[in-house]
């Protein structure tokens, strides 16, 4: 990612301004310390900002996939009006999550990409967001046998891992065609 | 509860004075309307529902500390 564009002089006050109310009207026992410009995977995330959350209440922040903590997220970067593409830009941590997902996409990538090498069958992981399927896509620059392809519609898009010569589907899986008439068929079905 | 959600929804909408949340109380669950500005509707929903969906989450979080189920409804 390029230069900064975000700084805690400059929205500091307003992550506080929206965060500190909602975690104390949740009840969620936590604290956080926001720093500019921390990461343990340069190659992978390069946020502007980071907030580190700890307390007793951080296992509750990253259940399911630490959908809680990403939920946070999500909203205090809607709040401060940041388009999509920023929003790698700030990054909600808790117990170093963020590394262990990373490192855990990490190795999937590779060990997919060995399979895909030895069996010459594409690959297709689950639907993941992203900023996920991005790690994936990185992952993957040092593999020359492979290439990786994120494919399927908004909210269900995964990564495909093709043999590096194999093209692409002609025509990418469609969404449930639409119902047809029925009216019309159980006509002509009669005759 | 009605509170939490009026705060997160004030601060994503831009007429934040139109922001009403009504609070009805089931046996089991909780329902939380939620209404908003019509062009305000967008905010609360975000991209394929994932404002909404994070909004849910928190109250399903929030609502287990109280051994409590809410559920969001945002009313158009």
């Amino acid at each position: 990612m390029s230069e900064k564009k975000y700084s805690l002089a400059k929205i500091g006050s307003r992550i506080d301004a929206f965060l500190k109310p909602l975690l104390k009207r949740a009840r969620f026992q936590v604290k956080y310390e926001m720093s500019e410009g921390e990461t343990a995977h340069p190659d992978f995330e390069n946020p502007d900002i980071t907030v580190k959350f700890t307390g007793a209440d951080v296992d509750l922040l990253l259940a399911n996939r630490a959908e809680l903590l990403l939920a946070l997220e999500q909203l205090t970067m809607e709040s401060l009006r940041m388009p999509s593409d920023d929003h790698a830009r700030i990054s909600f941590d808790a117990n170093d999550y963020r590394a262990l997902r990373i490192e855990e996409l990490r190795m999937s990538a590779a060990a997919a990409a060995e399979k895909v090498k030895r069996t010459g069958v594409p690959f297709s992981f689950n639907p993941m967001n992203s900023r996920e399927r991005r790690v994936i896509h990185l992952a993957l620059r040092s593999e020359p046998a492979v290439r990786s392809e994120s494919s399927g519609t908004a909210g269900f898009r995964k990564v495909v891992i093709y043999p590096a010569g194999m093209p692409s589907p002609a025509t990418p899986p469609e969404p449930p065609a639409p119902p047809r008439p029925s009216r019309g068929r159980s006509r002509s079905a009669r005759r | 509860m009605k509170q939490l959600v009026e705060d997160i929804a004030k601060a994503l909408v831009d007429i934040p004075e139109e922001v009403a949340v009504r609070e009805v109380e089931g046996e089991q669950v909780t329902v939380l309307e939620l209404r908003v500005a019509p062009s305000d509707l967008g905010k609360v929903i975000g991209k394929q529902g994932r404002t909404a969906r994070s909004i849910r989450t928190i109250l399903g979080a929030a609502g287990m500390k109280l051994n409590r189920r809410f559920t969001l409804e945002i009313l158009e």
